[in-house]
């Protein structure tokens, strides 16, 4: 057993943890009198805490311990919350996160002690003139409660003859056998890993015959809360109980000698012994500085706590690589299928159940890929959760006041495509904190609230998720935009008199261009809106924005909700077969030639009142034409946003689901081709990005 | 002694035939053969990319050798193949060929490196090899594979 396997639930954990740390201390910065806050944190520094010190990280321990020392004193109400507290946790934060990253990397916690740190958080804690007594105090009653629930549940270990013989040798050499039972806290995390250092602890010293549950079960995590063991020892009965307390996360041990006939007799005996224990763990526990005390406390707060929790779902943490394997899988199951279809298709013998069957798998694979694309979904709450922060951060950095404002958290995304999205996010949220948002002086000019708002709001819409993130600033100055342009040379003065106003907020999104008149650690490097949007794009996405001088702008980032299986219509153009996502197909309508109207020599139509935009498929991607000028055509409708074009196609050919493959780097030069699948029949067709039409 | 130094300064090469000329390609960069299969246009694409083919589930690009060399078309007899080339830290890529011959084994001191000359065709051979009489132009496969100058 080997405490590197739990490396990636600590890491996962830990983030979690610091996470929620950031989230608390930010509303107890509001609110600094909030006991359910206070108590949260006091839990996750806890927690944390408690699982540096399992995985043997002793820096992250020590900085943990002294954080939930402060927050212990808080929560007993002798140090009050104050603003300069606040900054000195988040520098407590940010170190333990630096702890976790190096971690992640190289699985040592590195060598900073982060002193300076830790000494504030003496500093703090010296301010007042209670210690650790009052914690002290609590936990001598809790555990003496304990001792009397009767018998040591070590005295339950049935014992074989082997065993007996051992134990009898053993007393003959003169090494002393004891009955230990050891208790985990009930909060524990990782209940094996704990045990494992007391055997390992154990070991070091003596011999252990026998335990209960056996050891492989203990190190399955197949046990309550408590395990007994017969160990053999030379080493005096205090040694081992203060050994055994020195893991962390132990709630209380048990133990006595040995006596082999014990195993026969009656419960009186018994329950002498187990005072005799009571009284000696008391002693131990009134002198205030055993360690077990200081992890004993809040067990009892943890309790409490755990009560005023809400139910969590069942959850098993998966790596997203097998989930990515199984999504293969379905894929590939999708192409066999859709190849079975096919050729029942052709076979016009084939029978009644055999295209009822087809259906039946038809419908399987479809819910399978349902299931599977679900399980990939996360909550993109992970990636907002560290915004508020920053912000806060910013809005200090800057000395501007903000505010920020999210909603809709709980959209899900693709694993990935979450993994992928916070920077370009946190490089937009900043852009609007440096950029956008004016200085409280000038917003008190123009009649503005002193404090600016920045808001974030993420929903879904239909095959899309959109975010939208923005500021109520001064937007985006479309003359200094192209007063720049035009000055770096990236358009001419001619070109700038012909731009409409979105092309020149386009021009932002090109590489190595910013407006900030000052360079800021902030933004504005220039390199920035370019990379942004390349991200997006790269998820298959796009960024708008929407800007009012004066009244802040709007950036709107759309995403597709799932990467690898879309819906999609089948049509021909010429010889040809494309693929048009379902997701952005409006309608299909039937058009004759007479209908078609040129407006500035391109051509439209009216369809119910609006001017559409015909885009005849067969030139753009030059196709020899094959259905003559006067035939009705084959439109489909196809919107971006709000705007909406059609696509002129010889011939529908049916709604299929289809797995995307990418056309690879060579190939991958037209920008209305998205990528490729392949048919039933081993053919590859092309996917048209509709977006790429407009 | 002998065998030490075949075994160090050897490779082998696939011979393939475009037209009248013998080319080598080094068996190591080869990731299959297949047939001539049909494949599937990409528009806007430079002229010799002929388009995609399903290898097994790849979606699989293919070009035109003889194109890209500026030879005449292709004309797809029942001894064309496409070979897919795998080049380190790139994903695969067909390349369409008249025929494939033979595997070779050449020495170095068979292959007789090439100065660049202007003829443009000529930069996608690095080297010429001489097998019994005939002469196998050694392809340098990132060169065929790069995107022309503009």
């Amino acid at each position: 057993m080997d405490v590197s396997q739990y490396l990636e639930i600590f890491l996962d954990e830990s983030k979690e943890h610091l996470q929620n740390l950031n989230t608390q201390i930010l509303e107890l910065e509001q609110d600094s009198e909030n006991m359910d806050v206070i108590n949260e944190i006091f839990r996750a520094a806890h927690s944390l805490k408690g699982m540096a010190g399992t995985m043997g990280y002793k820096r992250m321990q020590a900085l943990t311990h002294d954080m939930e020392n402060v927050f212990s004193e808080v929560r007993n109400g002798t140090i009050k919350v104050k603003a300069n507290m606040i900054d000195i946790l988040f520098q407590c934060l940010d170190a333990l996160e630096e702890y976790v990253s190096s971690i992640q990397e190289t699985t040592d916690e590195g060598t900073n002690d982060n002193e300076a740190i830790i000494k504030m958080l003496n500093d703090i804690l010296n301010g007042t003139d209670t210690g650790e007594a009052p914690a002290a105090k609590k936990e001598a009653p809790v555990a003496a409660e304990a001792k009397e629930e009767g018998a040591e549940p070590w005295k339950k270990i049935k014992l074989g003859s082997t065993e007996v013989s051992v134990i009898k040798a053993a007393r003959e050499k003169g090494n002393e056998v004891y009955g230990i039972t050891v208790y985990v806290q009930e909060s524990c995390l990782l209940k094996a890993a704990r045990s494992f250092l007391v055997f390992k602890t154990l070991e070091e010293s003596g011999e252990i015959i026998v335990s209960d549950p056996v050891v492989q079960d203990i190190e399955d995590e197949k046990f309550d809360l408590d395990f007994s063991i017969i160990y053999l020892s030379d080493e005096p009965f205090e040694t081992i109980i203060n050994k055994i307390k020195n893991v962390s996360e132990i709630d209380k041990v048990i133990a006595s000698p040995v006596d082999l006939s014990e195993f026969d007799i009656e419960e009186e005996e018994v329950i002498e012994n187990s005072k005799e224990e009571a009284d000696e763990e008391n002693e131990d526990m009134t002198d205030g500085k055993a360690p077990g005390t200081t992890v004993a406390a809040p067990s009892k707060q943890e309790k409490k706590q755990a009560v005023a929790k809400p139910i969590v779902n069942r959850t098993v943490r998966v790596d997203i690589e097998k989930l990515d394997v199984l999504m293969n899988l379905v894929s590939e199951l999708i192409i066999a299928k859709n190849s079975l279809v096919s050729a029942s298709a052709v076979e016009e013998t084939a029978n009644t159940t055999f295209n009822e069957q087809i259906e039946y798998l038809e419908s399987v694979t479809t819910n399978l890929h349902e299931s599977v694309m679900k399980v990939r979904m996360v909550p993109i709450e992970s990636v907002l959760t560290k915004f508020p922060r920053m912000i806060r951060d910013l809005s200090k950095k800057l000395d501007k006041k903000m505010e920020l404002y999210m909603t809709g958290e709980d959209t899900e995304l693709d694993r990935t495509v979450v993994d992928e999205i916070g920077d370009p996010l946190m490089h937009l949220l900043r852009n609007s904190a440096d950029h956008g948002l004016e200085s409280a002086e000038v917003r008190r000019a123009k009649g503005k609230n002193e404090t600016g708002t920045i808001f974030l709001n993420a929903y879904q819409d239909g095959n899309n998720v959109i975010i939208e993130v923005g500021d109520d600033g001064n937007g985006i100055d479309i003359e200094a935009v192209k007063n720049k342009a035009i000055e770096r040379g990236t358009i001419t003065a001619e070109q700038a008199e012909n731009m409409t106003d979105k092309d020149i907020v386009d021009l932002l999104f090109l590489p190595s261009f910013s407006t900030a008149k000052e360079v800021s650690d902030v933004s504005g490097r220039g390199v920035g809106l370019d990379v942004v949007r390349s991200k997006i794009e790269a998820l298959s996405g796009e960024v708008e924005v929407k800007t009012k001088l004066g009244a802040g702008s709007t950036w709107t980032i759309r995403l597709p909700l799932t990467l690898a299986i879309i819906q999609a219509l089948m049509v021909m153009v010429g010889n040809e077969k494309y693929a048009i996502s379902l997701g952005s197909i409006e309608t299909i309508e039937n058009i004759t030639p007479q209908e078609i109207k040129q407006v500035q020599s391109k051509e439209v139509i009216n369809l119910r009142g609006n001017v559409i935009p015909i885009i005849r498929l067969a030139d753009v991607l030059d196709i020899e034409p094959t259905r003559g000028e006067n035939d009705s055509m084959v439109v489909v409708i196809v919107k971006k946003g709000e705007k909406l074009a059609g696509i002129v196609v010889d011939e529908l050919m049916g709604q299929q689901e289809i797995v995307i493959k990418s056309l690879g780097k060579y190939i991958n030069k037209c920008k209305m081709i998205s990528g490729a699948t392949i048919l039933g029949d081993g053919e590859v067709a092309l996917i048209l990005d509709a977006n790429a039409l407009f | 002694m002998d065998e030490v130094k075949n075994i160090v300064d050897t490779t082998q090469f696939i011979v393939i035939k475009i037209g009248n000329e013998q080319f080598g390609i080094d068996i190591k960069f080869i990731d299959n053969i297949v047939r001539m299969q049909s494949i599937t246009r990409v528009p806007k694409v430079p002229e010799y990319f002929k388009g995609v083919i399903n290898l097994r589930g790849e979606v699989i690009p293919v070009m035109s050798l003889r194109l890209k060399m500026g030879l005449e078309l292709d004309e797809y007899t029942k001894t064309t193949r496409i070979i897919i080339i795998k080049l380190e830290q790139h994903e695969g890529i067909g390349v369409i060929v008249d025929e494939v011959k033979e595997v070779v084994t050449l020495e170095t001191e068979q292959i007789e490196k090439l100065s660049y000359d202007k003829d443009e065709k000529q930069t996608f051979v690095y080297g010429v090899g001489k097998v019994d009489n005939s002469l196998i132009s050694l392809l340098d496969l990132n060169a065929v594979l790069a995107e022309p100058q503009a």
